[in-house]
This record gives structure tokens, C-alpha cells and sequence, in this order.
């Protein structure tokens, strides 16, 4: 279509979403402060200003093009409208820039700047605002412009909405419930709300100071690197498309106090290769199917927290960060005759729920530290080294070497199509065919040369990813796996990748890992040398193997306290638990509640009982729970409870007497 | 409070357990408790299967919902100028020695809370305080405690 852009006749693109997107298809940039192409339109910012015929002022964003539109972008008018937004955000703002985490990076910061701010005509306001640092994420918000960028990415691509605006007027904050610590509540720290944040109102921990401890602390350190970190870093070091930057990489950090680096891309190929196994056994025996890829520590946490009955499909295979973690200070360590408590073993991941991953419970004492792909860069800087000018030095073996696939577990449909590599070497593909399900999600029908037929999808985005275990629940959709990145396009779209962090940028990164991984020369982890050594000296058997395997179990999405319903405040008593939490509360928790306080009342259960209610006792897969002390009730009715609060008496009245 | 849950599955029952709903639920609740509490907004949650954020969001956001407990009988104590200047401040030192509970608190039986307000327009009768939309005026801490433990032995009867 044509229309006329300050003066200038210019084709436009049919169909674009608003005129900012078809401004900036034409090359020009209209400044905007709460829209994201990601998410649906908000339009609250007023910076998108553009004048419209001659005549009214509107918010690009929010406006169609339409043919013949006359278009001005930077009238003198607007331009003082959107100096006035800014000055009006800056009055509110927690203006402390050089010592602020996105010093360099920040929109506001950047806009301010190109609209030469100097001073600000509004009296400083401090607004009322703590900051939260108990979880991988960090919200602070003397930061935030109140654009809903993270609410809207975290309940419309991720499907949570763990964080919501909340109060109005001068006090609107962004918050999760009652203002709880990111991490007593169902955050999966995938950091979109972090990539997607204009300021520093959102942020991750940086773990910088932990790793210059441990380079003098004269212990063992020891590196990794994740596939999606050399292609990102890049942006951040003025490079781009460098096939080589991994091996950079390496002799950075070794230049840097580290003794040996390695690549996660190895263990990618362990999983995979694992993995494959435990999916062709599954399909064998028809179980646990579809089998979830466990590769994504966001997605895991995710499928806790709300697929309980799906624990069971995770595969039980580690992530290749935690893998990784396993065999170097379980086997390596003792290779090189090392004590694993004087290894520093530092993974350098594009990921931040992969801090939070490094510190479960199942796998503490792996990965001692886990640093981002932007941290990687601040150190690089630091140091003043121009990486472009190092020569470039090989991983350390035996962990180095990875085939295409491994590299590609970068990206979306890595970790599948990796497995499918080992299939088709291993068992044999007759055909396969691949298709475009919707935005996100990808679909694969492979018939192996046994005759069995393998289905497979391919997901991102959290929200997509609850769209599609809906059809596998209602079974309208029907697959063997089902490989789940949280983040759009893939780790290359991570929380710890640099700003901007956006489709287009994403879209870029998968590019240059493709090349990247193209010049590997082997393609599957069959071929990998290092790899069948690894299964033929020490994974001899399932024993063995075992180590590189985990398991998972249902948990709780938000910690909150018991909810009395029949108090009894007593010290020798019996407690009820009713589980109130939603797997529970749609199994019919409730009715058993009632059921149970009539009963007490009628105290045809004998007295000294209390009763209280909770949400979750993370056993939802057997939902729904009742607990009565210590003893757990699966598939409580009140029957069973019944029975239970009976035995408790006996043995009560036993010990008595 | 076993009465908690049966009033809360009402309330969500006579709303078709329906998202569109939740403003109207949030007020009956509000209604029935006078706040709304923690546990109702995570069961709510639970129920519509909305994340609890939201659900704090509209709490926070309309007037008509208090997220703090409430008593029974919420006591406005002016702190405008006028009040201010008559001697309110030792209205509330009565207030706290009779109840013991401080600005933005309630008791523990929920009958009282007390919250210090801006000009209740009542400044002629300064100092002033509104419990529960009655005015009272021309206050001294002996008047103040007087009315309170009046309310007092009101509750008591009425159990
Ligand atoms: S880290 Fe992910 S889950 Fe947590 S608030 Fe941000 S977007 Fe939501
Ligand atoms: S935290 Fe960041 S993304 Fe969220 S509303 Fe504030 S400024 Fe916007
Ligand atoms: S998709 Fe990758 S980067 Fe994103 S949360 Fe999952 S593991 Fe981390
Ligand atoms: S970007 Fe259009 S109003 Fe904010
Ligand atoms: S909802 Fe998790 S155990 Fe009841
Ligand atoms: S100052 Fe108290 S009523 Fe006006």
C-alpha cells in the first residue's frame, strides 16, 4: 500500500499488525516504551506518537495504515510530547544509571539520551519500593515505567502470570500475590519477563563475584560453555557470525585462570544419545508416554507445578548442564586424581532458570556456578582483551568434541532432531515427514524400519506448550515426545542473552548457530569417539548409567500457610490436612472437606481433631490428598480418612494404656 | 473459621464459578469478611483458575476491597489539620491503650480496627472520628474510650 511518510510516497507492506511494525519494515523506528511484537497490544506509553493526515495525533501502535494515510513521524510538536513522557517517567525513576544493571542497555536510559535530556522540569519523587532478590530474578521496582511488558510475556508467551499490576494511580505496582518473594511462587525463572523489560526493573543475579572468588581460591576451575552462549556474546563484543567464537572463548577463559574448558555441546550429544534409548524403550513397552524432554529447567518446573500427573513423563535423563556436571566430578575428577570438592566447575549458560537448575536439591554439588551469557561478556570487557584478536584454541578433551546435533540443542527442535540423528542410526528410519502446526510448534511423523511409527512435536513458549498438553489430555493430539523450550525460538532466546532480545535478534542467533554448527564434521552423537568411549569404559551398564539420570516430582506453586478450619488449640490432638490446591481442589478435595467437618462436628470421629486446609502436599499425581498427622491419604475419600483417624485411635488408646 | 470455605463455594457458586465473574465474587467476599483474605484469594485462584496475581490485581485496584483485615467496627480517627490541632493525637493513645492495636491494625477477634484519615469534613466538630458512618465530635480520650467500651459490651451481649 501506499502512503506518505513526512512527505515521501513510500510502499508499505500489507498486512502489517499497526503502523509502528510497517514504520519499521519501511526503516524507521518510532520510539516506543510498552510495545512488544511478542505480546498482545497496550498502548499505554503515549511515545509511539505519530500525526495523521495533517490532523490528530495517535499512538502508532495502536493504529492500522491504511492507503493514502499521510504520515508525519517527528513533528517539532512530537517531539516535545515525547520529551515530556520521558521527563514525567524520569521524575518517578530510580535515577542511578553507573551503577545500574542495565548501565549501556536500557531503553529508557537510551531514549533519554537521544531526546537530550539534561535536566527533568518535574520534582524528584522516590516512590515507595523494595526489591526482591530471593530468587535467580531480580525485581526491583524503583525501576519500573509500568509498561506491562513482563505481565503481558509472562501470562500471554509463558502462560503463568506470575506477576500482574496491582493498586492504582501513583502507587500501581508490578507484583506477584501479596507481594510474595519471586520464590515462594510459581515464577519457572525463565527470565522472558528479564529479556523483555525496557529497564532494570527486572534482572538477573549475577554470580560475577562468586567466580573471582574462585580463581583465587587456588582450587580447580573448570569451564563449560552452552551451545547458544558463542553465538550471543557476540553482540555484546561488536562481532557477528563468527564460526570460531567458542574457540575464542576458550582462550579467554584460560587466559583468565581457568584449566580446562568444556563443551556442553558434548553432553547435548550424551543426552540425546541417552535419551533416544530411553524413548525407543518406552515406545517398546508403551509407557510413560508422551515422554517430555527434561532439557529445559524452566519447562520442568513448569510441568511440577502444573502437570502433575506428567512427572512421570519428564525423561529421567539430566539436562546436558547437569550431565556434564555428573561425569566431571564423578569420573573426570577422579581421571585426573583431583578431589571434586577442589573443583570450581563453572557453566556458562544463555539461561537464568539454569541457576535455579544448579541448585536443586538433586543437583547440588555439579555445577557450582552458573554464569550467563552477559555476565560472560562483562567479564570479557573487563578484562580490555579483544577477543577478535585471540587465537583461536581447541576444547579440552575428553568432553570437547560434539556433532551438529549437539550444537543445535541451542535452538528449538535441537534436542529432538538430535534424537532422531540416534534413531536413525541405531534402529533405522524408513520415512519421516515434518510439518508447521502453528506459530511455535512443529510436528514430525517418523516410521522406523522396524515399522513402529514415531510421533513427535516440537514446542516454545510455555503458553504453547499448555495449548498442546491440553489436546494430549483431551487426546486430540497424539505423540511418543514432546520436546518443551521455554523460550521462544529456544535457549538462543534465554533470559541471561544481551539486550535487545527480541523475535528479530532470536531469528539471527539460530542463523548463526546453524552455520556454526554446519561445519562440524560429524553429524550424529553416534559418530561422536569421545562419546562411545565414555559409554564403553565407564557406562557399562545401567548401573553406571544411572548417574546421569534424576527424577522429579510434583510441587507447589505458591507457599502459603495452612488455612484453619476446624482449630482445635491443643497440644494432643489429631490434625487433618485437606489439600485445597488445584489438581486436588478438581479431583473433588472440597467435597471431602465437607464432608469431613460434618463428620468432626457430629464428632462421629471421636474429638480432638483439627482440621486444615493447604494448598498442595506436592503428591498432586494422586490427587486427591489428605494428610491426618504424618500419613499420607492418596485418593482420598472420607472413607479411607475414616479409617485412618480409627487406626490413629487404637494406637492412641493402646499407648495409653 | 470453619465457616471460611462453605461461605467462599457459595459465594463462587452463585457466580457459575465464572471467570467474567470475579468482580462480583471479590465482592461478596469482601462483603462476608470484610477483607479479603489470603487463603480466599489463593482458593479463588484455585477455583477460577486464574493466577492469584490477578486476582490481587483487581483486589488492589478498586477501593470498594480492603486486603488487610477489617473490624467489624472500623474507627476513622481524623488526623486532618483541624483535628490535628485539637488534641487528636491523644484520641489515639486512648484508642491504643483501650484496643492495643496501632493505625492500619485490627484486633484480634476482628471486632476493631483503627485507621488515622484525612478531614472527614466534620472539622466544626473537631476533634472527630466516623465508626462505621457515625460521627462522633467535640471528642476527648475519656469520651472515646467511653464509646468503645460501650461497643464492647454491646458484643458481648450479642453473644
Ligand atoms: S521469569 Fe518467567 S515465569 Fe518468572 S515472572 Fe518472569 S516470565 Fe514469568
Ligand atoms: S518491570 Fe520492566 S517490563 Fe515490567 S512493567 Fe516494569 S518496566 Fe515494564
Ligand atoms: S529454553 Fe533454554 S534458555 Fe530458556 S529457560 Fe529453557 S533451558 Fe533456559
Ligand atoms: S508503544 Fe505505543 S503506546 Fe506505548
Ligand atoms: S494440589 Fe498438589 S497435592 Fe493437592
Ligand atoms: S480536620 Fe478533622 S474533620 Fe476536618
Amino acid at each position: 500500500m501506499k502512503v506518505f511518510v513526512n512527505d515521501r510516497e513510500i510502499e508499505l507492506k500489507n498486512g502489517s499488525r499497526n503502523l509502528l511494525e510497517a514504520l519499521r519494515e519501511a526503516g524507521i523506528e518510532i520510539p516506543n516504551l510498552c510495545y512488544l511484537s511478542e505480546t498482545s497490544i497496550y498502548g499505554a506509553c503515549r511515545m509511539c506518537l505519530v500525526e495523521i493526515d495533517g490532523k490528530e495525533i495517535v499512538t502508532s501502535c495502536t493504529t492500522k495504515p491504511r492507503e493514502g494515510m499521510r504520515i508525519k513521524t517527528n513533528t517539532p510538536q512530537i517531539h516535545e510530547l515525547r520529551r515530556g513522557i520521558l521527563e514525567l517517567l524520569l521524575a518517578t525513576h530510580n535515577r542511578d544509571c553507573t551503577t545500574c544493571e542495565r548501565n549501556g542497555s536500557c531503553k529508557l536510559q537510551k531514549y533519554a539520551e537521544d531526546f537530550g535530556i539534561r535536566n527533568v522540569r518535574f520534582a524528584q519523587i522516590k516512590k515507595n519500593t523494595k526489591t526482591d532478590r530471593s530468587a535467580p530474578i531480580i525485581r526491583d521496582n524503583s525501576k519500573c515505567i509500568l509498561c506491562g511488558d513482563c505481565v503481558r510475556v509472562c501470562e500471554e508467551v509463558q502462560g503463568i502470570g506470575v506477576i500482574d499490576f496491582a493498586y492504582r494511580g501513583f502507587s500501581t505496582q508490578v507484583t506477584p500475590v501479596f507481594e510474595t518473594e519471586l520464590s515462594k511462587t510459581e515464577c519457572v525463572y525463565c527470565g522472558q519477563c528479564v529479556a523483555h523489560c525496557p529497564t532494570a526493573a527486572l534482572t538477573f543475579r549475577s554470580d560475577l563475584d562468586r567466580l573471582y572468588q574462585a580463581l583465587s581460591s587456588g582450587k580447580t576451575v573448570i569451564g563449560m560453555i552452552a551451545p547458544a552462549v558463542r553465538v550471543a556474546v557476540q553482540e555484546d563484543l561488536s562481532m557477528d557470525s563468527d564460526a570460531t567464537m567458542a574457540e575464542r572463548l576458550v582462550a579467554f577463559l584460560k587466559m583468565s585462570g581457568f584449566s580446562k574448558v568444556f563443551d556442553v555441546a558434548f553432553a547435548a550429544d550424551l543426552v540425546a544419545y541417552e535419551e533416544a534409548h530411553e524413548l525407543y524403550e518406552r515406545v517398546v513397552n508403551n509407557e510413560k508416554l508422551p515422554l517430555l524432554t527434561s532439557c529445559c529447567p524452566a519447562w520442568v518446573k513448569y510441568v511440577e507445578q502444573f502437570y502433575p500427573k506428567y512427572v512421570e513423563n519428564l525423561s529421567t535423563v539430566k539436562s546436558p548442564q547437569q550431565a556434564l556436571g555428573t561425569i566431571v566430578k564423578k569420573i573426570y575428577a577422579k581421571k585426573i586424581g583431583i578431589n571434586p570438592e577442589d573443583i570450581v566447575l563453572v557453566s556458562f549458560m544463555p539461561c537464568t532458570a539454569k541457576k535455579f537448575e544448579a541448585e536443586r536439591q538433586e543437583h547440588l554439588g555439579m555445577v557450582d556456578l552458573v554464569l550467563t551469557t552477559k555476565e560472560l561478556s562483562q567479564m570479557i570487557k573487563a578484562s580490555g582483551i579483544n577477543i577478535k584478536q585471540l587465537t583461536p584454541e581447541p576444547f579440552d578433551k575428553p568432553f570437547g568434541i560434539s556433532s551438529q546435533g549437539g550444537l543445535n540443542f541451542g535452538k528449538t527442535g535441537g534436542v529432538f532432531a538430535t534424537v532422531v540423528e540416534v534413531i536413525r542410526d541405531e534402529m533405522g528410519i524408513e520415512n519421516e515427514e515434518y510439518h508447521d502446526l502453528q506459530p511455535g510448534v512443529k510436528s514430525a511423523v517418523l516410521t522406523l524400519k522396524d515399522g513402529r511409527v514415531l510421533k513427535g512435536l516440537v514446542v516454545f513458549g510455555l503458553a504453547n506448550a499448555r495449548d498442546i498438553m491440553k489436546k494430549v489430555m483431551e487426546k486430540v493430539l497424539d505423540t511418543n515426545i514432546i520436546e518443551v523450550m521455554a523460550c521462544n525460538y529456544g535457549c538462543i532466546g534465554g533470559g541471561g542473552q544481551p539486550y535487545p532480545n527480541d523475535s528479530k535478534v532470536r531469528q539471527t542467533r539460530a542463523r548463526i548457530l546453524k552455520e556454526t554448527a554446519s561445519i562440524k564434521a560429524i553429524n550424529s552423537p553416534v559418530e561422536n569417539y569421545y562419546l562411545q568411549k565414555l559409554y564403553q569404559e565407564e557406562f557399562k551398564d545401567q548401573h553406571t548409567r544411572h548417574m546421569i539420570h534424576t527424577e522429579y516430582k510434583p510441587r507447589k506453586r505458591i507457599e502459603s500457610e495452612d488455612i484453619e478450619i476446624l482449630p482445635l488449640p491443643k497440644e494432643d490432638k489429631t490434625t487433618v490436612k485437606v489439600c485445597l490446591g488445584t489438581s486436588c481442589y478438581m479431583k473433588g478435595s472440597y467435597r471431602v472437606l465437607s464432608q469431613l467437618v460434618e463428620s468432626v462436628k457430629k464428632d462421629s470421629l471421636g474429638d480432638e481433631i483439627e482440621v486444615v486446609g493447604t494448598f498442595c502436599l506436592e503428591n498432586c499425581d494422586k490427587s486427591p490428598n489428605v494428610m491426618v498427622n504424618d500419613k499420607l491419604i492418596s485418593e482420598a475419600t472420607l472413607e479411607k480418612v475414616e479409617e485412618v483417624l480409627k487406626e490413629c485411635q487404637i494406637t492412641k488408646t493402646e499407648s495409653q494404656s | 473459621m470453619e465457616r471460611t470455605f462453605q461461605k467462599v463455594e457459595e459465594i463462587l457458586k452463585k457466580h457459575e464459578y465464572k471467570k467474567e465473574n470475579l468482580i462480583r465474587i471479590l465482592l461478596d467476599v469482601q462483603k462476608q469478611y470484610r477483607y479479603l483474605p489470603e487463603d480466599v484469594i489463593n482458593y479463588i485462584g484455585v477455583a477460577l483458575q486464574l493466577p492469584p496475581a490477578k486476582i490481587y490485581g483487581v483486589g488492589t485496584f478498586y477501593a470498594q476491597f480492603s486486603l488487610k483485615p477489617k473490624g467489624k467496627y472500623t474507627i476513622l480517627l481524623c488526623d486532618g489539620t483541624a483535628c490535628h490541632m485539637e488534641g487528636s493525637i491523644s484520641l489515639l493513645k486512648a484508642i491504643e491503650e483501650e484496643l492495643n492495636i496501632k493505625p492500619g491494625e485490627v484486633t484480634k477477634d476482628l471486632v476493631f480496627s483503627v485507621d488515622q484519615v484525612g478531614c472527614l469534613g466534620a472539622c466544626a466538630l473537631a476533634p472527630a472520628m466516623v465508626i462505621n458512618e457515625e460521627v462522633y465530635g467535640n471528642l476527648t480520650p475519656e469520651k472515646v474510650k467511653e464509646i468503645i467500651k460501650k461497643l464492647k459490651e454491646g458484643e458481648k451481649d450479642a453473644q
